[in-house]
């Protein structure tokens, strides 16, 4: 179906190529996962497909390239059309019409196709995606898992026989990534249509995938194989395989359900884990308060968004807030910040500099902020300098802060090379670094992150989880909105779950994410033992406690640079 | 509901009336038509909700005419005040046929916004720009595509505003705009190059087979040379008609030609372009009952004003009467602007309407404020 022979491309005024003489074949009916980190060209590689590489970029293209028997690179993303279906990262920027029924329709109604057919192509794909029931709506109200099955059927319905994607999922919560993943894993089973997918979240597709490719970038030969072939050798891997590697489990298990055999051996071996449970709560002096929410209640648009929530948080402490998509929890760091306004209750905010307390409905917003910092969700919102130095001037400047030098700040957040860059051109988990800095440039005490891991790989995770242990030792109080339960797991202290505009659990991170099924780890869900919740729990244990090296536990090739 | 061209019939059988009349006794009816119209088919879609507005504006409209003509003008014989002579234009007596000529042309105004927002509130845009003819369907897709780009540009802005602001960013002067306009335009060109990426990757505008290309694109060029040899014949035609004296036969055939040659020209470019339509709209035979009676009712009101056009004009100014003038058969014919009314959905059909709506706010509802959802 696939056939790729010695491809090298340069894209136009790059000095080396991002594809090197890389030669893959697939077969028809194959569900291939592309993976590597951020910049080595998985992107690149996909464009190759439909010809979009080097017609829509430019740049110099060798080798031979076949899909379905026809050379895109002759033919040309228009050539390409009806054989090869592309779905982009972003389900914002993809659609064309406003109306579901009318965007899946589209590309027939402009290949001229025969009426009668197109209704009978257009029910077919509503129902092979399962979207009929949003057949009327408008794409603008719809969630993004819902776009990305949209934008699936809009190319569905010229029957190609390659479906490509390119992150279908990196900018969804892990609900939405699943509905997507699973509507691609019916279209491979039931249809034996070709899929070709790139995708950071392997837990939920590494056991429905054929093969994988890897692509390590800087110019080395990528590595095709089975994926318990490939993950063996890359270190970008689920905490459930990189635990599997450490411990030596072999075969490699793919899904928690092949794990658990790994487990019951292995506590046999290792006694009762639990005895020895690690105490890593250690309960000193109650520190002073930080953030006090009381009996807050919001309405928006006639939807109550926040229902009589009441937080404390001490300094110092780190709190990750969990819950589904709409349970309040960007509402309720808007709050923390003076965004918004409580309908009902108080939001007051601790400085450890002066004894009052500032209640937001009366402190202006420029006391708020000199306290507490605010990352939004999207770092593109706030980034417009030339260069990454002068996002942080900005910021000193707005705050009436006197210029500093800021090498340490970029040094710590892994920036310092990219200090003279446009940060536009940065990877997303770069960006979303300088919005950081751009944030941590006024001192706030409080750090607020909304989604910070929204669109990162698992290395550029580890470089963020880096930085927030390390400033979470520098005494800074963060509070966290997120679903991502690895993360929570790695750093928080505590969790407060939302849900419905409410608290429903709020306690110490074991404690909550080991009762719960939805917002629980992998290894939590492999070891069902509260005491352990990541990789380095378990190999603390099984490591002779007497080695001073057990802090340092080297997981998924972690590094700022 | 109704077919698209059905409305368009609709929409100008009532605005050329409204343009053209200022007679408040028919203006009244076809605004009444109108608020009919809108009440049993408006009232349910999406876009209706801003029928009210449009109409308020209407009313200031009307409140604004009254005060600005009774003080302006001071022709008539019932005086109802004086101002003084030494003020300047407003100085004088203020008659009540100023003032009601100010409100009728207020009216005018009011009922062309009431038109036009209950078609806003009927028709469905997208099945419009659909029905744009085929040499302009380019523009059609544009302006789709523009609909679908504004709320989230919207959105964008609102996003950027509140993370510059959280970030110390205040609004004192022209400089302060670029935080704000800086991410917003990037944001907004690296949404096109995607949606460009889309389009393309989509095949949008394969019509053409590659052999094929060299002669359209002669094709192409003849054809805009045409127009333009066209456009350049009807400015002509015009020049000849109003400035030369005696160019009249010259000019009035020039501009036929031009006019002919120029619809010549669109035509076949429109028969070029060869795209289907999902789901075309159906012509059924309560569109053409509509469409007769829209017929009849702008017949109407042009025979009436051929004919007895004493019946048609109003002028509150002496020597006329302050009571307008009417025409039963005329007023009687624009009563059947009313008759989409009489289609009104069934019971059945209505509920199915409102619950669509309904599951749509229901899902804005679980959204979070101010556009911080993906």
């Amino acid at each position: 179906m696939i056939g790729f022979d010695r491809v090298t491309y340069r894209y136009p005024g790059a000095q080396a190529p991002v594809l090197q003489e890389l030669s893959l074949h697939v077969e028809e009916g194959e569900f291939l996962l592309v993976m590597g980190p951020s910049g080595s060209g998985k992107s690149t590689l996909l464009r190759c497909l439909n010809g979009l590489v080097p017609h829509f970029y430019g740049g110099t293209i060798n080798g031979r390239v076949r899909v379905a028997g026809r050379d895109p690179v002759a033919l040309g993303p228009r050539g390409m059309a009806d054989a090869v279906g592309f779905v982009f990262q972003d389900p914002e920027t993809q659609f064309i019409v406003d109306k579901v029924e009318d965007e899946i329709a589209f590309s027939l109604e402009n290949a001229a196709m025969d009426p009668m057919l197109m209704r009978k192509r257009v029910e077919e794909v509503l129902d092979q995606l399962g979207i009929a029931h949003l057949r009327h709506r408008s794409v603008n109200t719809l969630s993004g898992g819902e776009r990305q099955r949209v934008a699936i059927a809009a190319v569905m319905t010229l029957q190609p026989r390659v479906l490509v994607l390119d992150e279908p999922t990196s900018q969804l919560d892990p609900q939405a990534a699943e509905e997507v993943l699973d509507a691609l894993v019916k279209l491979n089973h039931d249809l034996g249509l070709t899929v070709i997918l790139s995708e950071h979240r392997l837990e939920r597709v590494i056991q429905h995938i054929d093969r994988i490719l890897y692509l390590p970038g800087d110019g080395q030969p990528a590595i095709v194989g089975d994926p318990r072939t490939v993950l063996g050798q890359v270190s970008l891997t689920p905490p459930l395989i990189t635990l599997a590697k450490a411990l030596e489990w072999s075969p490699l298990p793919l899904t928690i359900k092949e794990g658990r055999q790994f487990v019951k051996q292995y506590e046999a071996h290792q006694q009762r884990a639990s005895a020895r449970a690690p105490s890593t709560t250690e309960e000193g002096l109650p520190k002073a308060l930080a953030i006090s929410v009381e009996g807050v209640s919001f309405s928006y648009n006639g939807h109550r968004a926040l229902n009589d929530i009441s937080l404390e948080v001490r300094q110092g402490e780190f709190v990750a807030v969990m819950g589904r998509n709409g349970a309040g929890k960007t509402t309720l760091l808007m709050h923390l910040v003076g965004l918004l306004k409580p309908n009902q209750g108080r939001v007051r905010i601790a400085s450890s500099d002066s004894p009052a307390t500032l209640d937001t409905r009366q402190a202006a917003i420029d006391e708020i902020i000199r306290v507490v910092g605010y990352v939004p969700q999207n770092p593109n919102a706030l980034l417009f300098s030339d260069t990454v130095r002068e996002e942080i001037a900005f910021t000193r400047l707005n705050h009436g802060l006197p210029p500093v030098d800021d090498t340490a700040l970029l040094e710590r957040l892994g920036l310092a090379a990219h200090a003279g860059q446009y940060p536009r051109d940065l990877s997303v988990g770069e960006r979303q670094r300088v919005a950081v800095a751009a944030i941590l440039a006024a001192e706030p005490q409080i750090l607020l992150l909304d989604e910070p891991t929204r669109g990162l790989d698992y290395q550029q995770k580890e470089a963020l989880v880096a930085f927030l242990e390390a400033e979470k030792t520098r005494g800074r109080t963060i509070i966290m909105s997120t679903h991502d339960v690895e993360l929570a797991a790695r750093c928080a202290d505590r969790v407060v779950l939302l849900g419905d505009g409410q608290v429903v659990v709020d306690g110490p991170a074991r404690q909550v994410m080991s009762e719960s099924l939805v917002f629980s780890s992998q290894i939590n869900k492999l070891f069902r033992d509260p005491a352990l919740l990541t990789v380095e729990d378990v190999l603390r244990l099984h490591r002779p406690p007497n080695r001073d090296t057990i802090t340092d536990v080297p997981i998924s090739g972690a590094s700022l640079s | 509901m109704f077919h698209t061209l059905t409305w368009v019939i609709w929409l100008a059988a009532a605005a050329v009336p409204a343009f053209t009349l200022r007679n408040p006794l028919y203006l009244i009816l076809i605004l009444g038509a109108s608020w009919i119209v809108y009440l049993a088919l408006g009232r349910t879609s999406p876009v209706g909700r801003s029928w009210g507005t449009f109409v308020r504006i209407g009313v200031l409209f009307v409140a604004v005419a009254v005060v600005f003509n009774a003080l302006s003008s001071h022709f008539g014989t019932i005086v109802l005040f004086s101002l003084p002579d030494t003020w300047p234009i407003i100085g004088g007596p203020i008659t009540l046929e100023a003032a009601i000529a100010g409100a009728v042309n207020g009216l005018g105004l009011l009922t062309i916004l009431a038109v036009f927002a209950t078609f806003n509130a009927v028709v469905d845009h997208y099945q419009l720009l659909r029905a744009t003819p085929a040499f302009a369907f380019q523009i059609g897709t544009v302006v789709s595509i523009a609909i679908t780009f504004v709320p989230q540009m919207v959105l964008s802005a609102a996003e950027i505003r509140q993370a510059q602001r959280i970030r110390g960013h205040r609004f004192r002067g022209m400089r302060d705009l670029l935080p704000l306009v800086m991410p917003l335009l990037a944001t907004s060109l690296e949404r096109a190059i995607q949606l460009a990426e889309t389009m393309e990757a989509r095949g949008f505008a394969t019509v053409l087979s590659p052999d094929s290309l060299e002669p359209t694109h002669r094709r192409a060029i003849l054809a805009q040379v045409g127009l333009l040899a066209a456009l350049l014949g009807l400015l002509a035609g015009l020049i000849l008609l109003t400035f030369v004296a005696g160019g009249n036969a010259w000019g009035w055939g020039l501009l036929i030609l031009s006019g002919a040659g120029m619809g010549v020209i669109l035509w076949g470019q429109g028969r070029q372009v060869r795209r289907t339509r999902y789901r075309r709209a159906r012509w059924q035979s309560h569109d053409t009952v509509v469409a007769i009676a829209c017929g009849i009712a702008l017949a109407a009101v042009i025979a009436g004003r051929l004919a007895a056009p004493q019946t048609m004009a109003y002028s509150p100014y002496p020597p006329n009467s302050l009571l307008p003038p009417f025409n039963p058969y005329v007023g009687a014919a624009l009563l059947l602007l009313a008759l989409p009314a009489a289609y009104r959905p069934t019971p059945l059909a209505l509920r199915d309407s409102l619950r669509s709506s309904v599951s749509i706010s229901e899902n804005e509802q679980t959204n979070e404020p101010d556009g911080i959802q993906p």
